[in-house]
């Protein structure tokens, strides 16, 4: 056996390729935003709006015994896709997504790009994609644990108080359209919130971006829509565009008479200049003229 | 050499202090590419206003007029959402850009009384605010009264607005120092304040509207049309107006106040790394 | 001579983390190196010095003055932290002559002190490019020119030498030495013990929070009688040599070395050691080539102090 000496030695073993390569920038990000003890308080506060969505798919069930509560109210109680798309995308809601971006993304890019960190990262067998998917996957955890999580347990919650099948006979495409408007939300935010990280070395003013440009959209909306009356204007809104997207994934009809494909295409529109922008900012090398 | 004496009196210091920080400050707000993006975002107005003016223009017969116009939906653009992003900016960056940017040291090592740099920031970066909302409203107004400028009665409006704007941000701004000083993350607190808090409380009757500052500034303005703007509606109980010009500037020398003690007591630790 | 920084049990901690203990210095006029590993709590000595953190015990004077919320005081004294960060969107000159006007100089003043500091550090050329675009050293000596461009009495360097090249350090240990010879007091942190011996004799050591050691590098050594001093003498027969210093009772140790002419030897009594060297030399009629104390330098007085030997 070969006597070792204390100090660098190179290493035997096999190197592998592994394909989570982004994995842990994602554990990293995850990591450091537990730290914050605000951020846990703000995380588990934001699961508020399900619990109290899920109190109301029991009473739905126990309708008898909540009669006297329910005076009027039965069209609200009763669990339909309306009930799904009003939690994935009320304002509310939409608010609390912004809010965990500014919370989780608004230093993800920002902090690397003022430590100078990614020269360090792209020294390492790390290519841009994989950096990227690691944020993006970093965002993407809270968003799915606050939409699609959720989403799916108020259906599994609804079989389960209703003892029986009924509710997925009758929606059997539910499910499918809880995960599809979760993924959208999931790319768009992270999209969002890290294509505006990328643009700043400083994370106070992306964390202003990111919340005044979301809000700034629905404001113009509303203050052009006073004037002019006209439905297209919800295009210029990107909550607006969320929820008639949302509309048409769970079969309701829109607030604006406008084609759902317009916001569609809008939002992706939005994500892929997000990706230019990603792709233009995330380099090892800096020029600085 | 060319330094002052030492011999001279504290405030004399803080006088010097408070001129050379402001000159500095101004300087670098000049200079900075970040506050030059803002100047472009506090032109949103103007483009609105553009917008507003070039449909009445092609269509005729408008809905509103363009004062209408200017005094409801732009100026509430600039009361509810641009003097607040502005002064939350440039508020919370009076203390945190130091921290944050780690230049704290080469302040706190110069004869920079503390006061005087908390107050010579604070009148630099408000003043530049200022000039940027003044000249986007301005420009506002004229487009939108394009065709009444020979109307002289319509320019108290303007002075009026202005007036309350630049009311707004200063004692936005003062608010924000303060929590600039004492919380890290300022920037997340100041946005519930100014989206949440101020939005929220004013649609409560009786006296809790007073504790929100829009409130105050509200009651300098004259009550706004309800017609066709459902998602505007409140019930405003104005202060008069003499008594909320007192109270916003007592507001803004409590928190300047606020400020000046917290940062002259505190100690910043600056990671090395 | 002057006491211009005077400590007495000084304390910092934060919260329950001890960052310095019942430090009591007294440091005068000329260069005094400031040593420590990572962690010693040399920044946070120099951050007290400089009034950027209050004191949790004891009290710190600068010319006499207490440091914290004293403004006036600044005129004298000049920082040079070890952070390499800058107000990135001036220019190297924007950003000298702005920090000379908050020193109160007036704007000719300030741009005719500028423009001597920048030459002097050889920044000249580049004076009119953002500072976003210098290299690490042109940092560095941006930093150290803000730090002495108003001529105070007392100047704080932390790590000043970090990103210099060569000629660029030479210049830097020489303006050291001579502000020190001009009657300034110069503190400069460092761990590169080389550059401070070059700099000065006087040190003060710092570790875990505690002083270890302050004065000469000479007298501290000698203090340290729990290391025997090392001498090493290469001459033409070694083997000699070593038969009479074993029969010395000052000499603890006699061992060879690797080279065959030398010969290294402890000894707790250096001085005596020495007297006798000399007439053993020339008793045995010894050609010595050198005579040299391996362990008389800062990294063994160093390593000896912080338990590392």
């Amino acid at each position: 056996m070969t006597i070792r000496k204390k100090g660098y030695t190179h290493w035997e073993g096999e190197l592998k390729e592994s394909f989570l390569v982004w994995f842990p920038l994602t554990r990293l990000g995850i990591k450091l935003a537990f730290q914050r003890r605000f951020f846990r308080l703000f995380f588990f506060s934001s699961f508020l709006p399900a619990l109290i969505f899920l109190a109301g798919i029991y009473i739905s069930e126990r309708l008898e015994d909540f009669r006297f509560m329910l005076k009027g109210s039965p069209p609200f109680l009763q669990i339909t896709p309306n009930f799904f798309k009003i939690y994935l995308s009320s304002g509310l809601f939409l608010v609390l997504l912004v809010l965990m971006m500014i919370f989780v993304g608004s230093g993800l890019i920002a902090d690397d790009l003022r430590f100078n960190a990614l020269q360090l990262y792209f020294a390492r067998p790390l290519r841009k994609i994989d950096y990227l998917v690691g944020k993006i996957a970093t965002l993407s955890f809270f968003i799915l644990l606050l939409s699609l999580v959720p989403g799916l347990l108020f259906i599994l919650f609804k079989l389960l108080f209703a003892g029986n099948l009924v509710f997925l006979r009758t929606y059997p495409w539910l499910p499918l359209a809880v995960i599809g408007y979760s993924l959208l939300l999931t790319l768009f935010f992270a999209g969002y919130a890290l294509a505006l990280s990328a643009l700043s070395r400083n994370s106070r003013y992306v964390s202003l971006m990111i919340f005044g440009i979301y809000i700034a959209s629905d404001i113009v909306f509303g203050i052009f829509y006073q004037n002019f009356h006209h439905p297209y204007l919800a295009l210029l809104s990107i909550k607006l565009n969320l929820q008639q997207v949302a509309a048409a994934i769970f079969g309701q009809k829109p607030f604006y008479q406008v084609p759902w494909e317009l916001s569609l295409a809008i939002l992706l529109g939005l994500m892929v200049g997000a990706y230019f922008i990603l792709q233009r900012r995330i380099r090892s090398v800096e020029v600085v003229k | 050499m060319m330094a002052i004496s030492l011999r001279e009196t504290s405030r004399a210091n803080f006088l010097i202090s408070f001129r050379d920080v402001f000159k500095f400050y101004s300087f670098l707000g000049i200079h900075s590419r970040r506050h030059k993006l803002f100047f472009l975002i506090a032109l949103l107005p103007v483009f609105m206003a553009v917008i507003f003016k070039s449909s009445q223009i092609i269509y005729g017969q408008p809905r509103f007029s363009g004062l209408f116009i200017y005094s409801n939906m732009i100026m509430m653009f600039f009361l509810q959402f641009l003097i607040l992003l502005l002064a939350l900016f440039f508020g919370t960056s009076i203390c945190r850009e130091e921290i944050e940017g780690k230049t704290l040291p080469y302040i706190v090592t110069r004869p920079i009384n503390k006061i005087a740099f908390i107050l010579g920031k604070y009148v630099a970066y408000t003043l530049l605010v200022s000039l940027m909302v003044v000249f986007s409203l301005t420009l506002s107004f004229v487009i939108m009264n394009v065709n009444r400028l020979g109307d002289l009665g319509i320019y108290k409006v303007l002075v009026r607005d202005g007036g309350v704007l630049l009311l707004g941000i200063w004692c936005y701004a003062a608010f924000f120092t303060f929590l600039g000083v004492i919380l890290k993350k300022a920037i997340f607190f100041g946005l519930i304040f100014s989206f949440g808090w101020e939005n929220v409380i004013q649609y409560f009757p009786g006296k809790t509207q007073k504790l929100a500052i829009v409130h105050y500034l509200k009651s300098l303005l004259p009550p706004l049309s309800q017609e066709g703007f459902p998602f505007l509606l409140f019930r405003l109980e104005p202060t008069p107006p003499g008594e909320a010009v007192l109270i916003l500037l007592g507001l803004m020398i409590l928190f300047l106040a606020l400020s000046c003690g917290l940062y002259s007591w505190k100690e910043f630790i600056i990671d090395s790394q | 001579m002057t006491v211009v920084v005077q400590t007495e049990k000084l304390s910092k901690y934060y919260g329950n983390v001890l960052g310095l203990s019942d430090v009591s210095v007294s440091i005068e006029p000329g260069v005094v190196g400031l040593l420590g590993p990572n962690g010693a709590g040399k920044s946070t000595f120099l951050k007290l010095i400089t009034g950027q953190l209050k004191p949790s015990l004891g009290r710190i004077l600068v010319f006499g003055q207490r440091v914290w919320n004293n403004p006036v005081i600044y005129h004298q004294i000049g920082y040079c932290p070890e952070v390499d960060t800058f107000f990135e969107d001036l220019t190297g000159w924007q950003f000298l002559t702005q920090m000379l006007r908050l020193h109160h100089f007036s704007p000719q003043a300030a741009a005719k002190q500028a423009e001597e500091m920048l030459d002097f550090l050889h920044l000249s050329q580049d004076k009119d490019r953002l500072i976003r675009s210098y290299s690490r050293g042109m940092r560095q000596r941006l930093k150290i020119a803000q730090a002495i461009a108003h001529d105070p009495r007392l100047i704080i360097l932390d790590e000043p030498l970090n990103g210099l090249d060569p000629l660029g350090r030479r210049k830097v240990i020489r303006l050291i030495r001579q502000m020190g010879e001009a009657g300034k007091t110069v503190i400069v942190s460092s761990h590169v013990l080389p550059e401070i011996e070059a700099m000065t004799k006087r040190i003060i050591l710092i570790h875990q929070g505690k002083v270890f050691a302050q004065g000469n590098i000479h007298y501290i050594r000698e203090l340290i009688d729990t290391h025997p001093h090392i001498i090493s003498i290469k001459c033409d027969r070694v083997r000699e040599l070593a038969a009479a210093l074993v029969k010395e009772k000052e000499v603890i140790k006699v061992f060879f070395t690797p080279d065959p002419h030398e010969v290294q030897l402890e000894t707790r009594q250096r001085d005596v050691f020495f007297e006798r060297l000399q007439q053993l030399i020339l008793d045995l009629h010894l050609e010595v080539e050198a005579i040299t104390s391996p362990d008389d330098n800062l990294q063994a007085v160093f390593d000896y102090l912080i338990g590392e030997r």
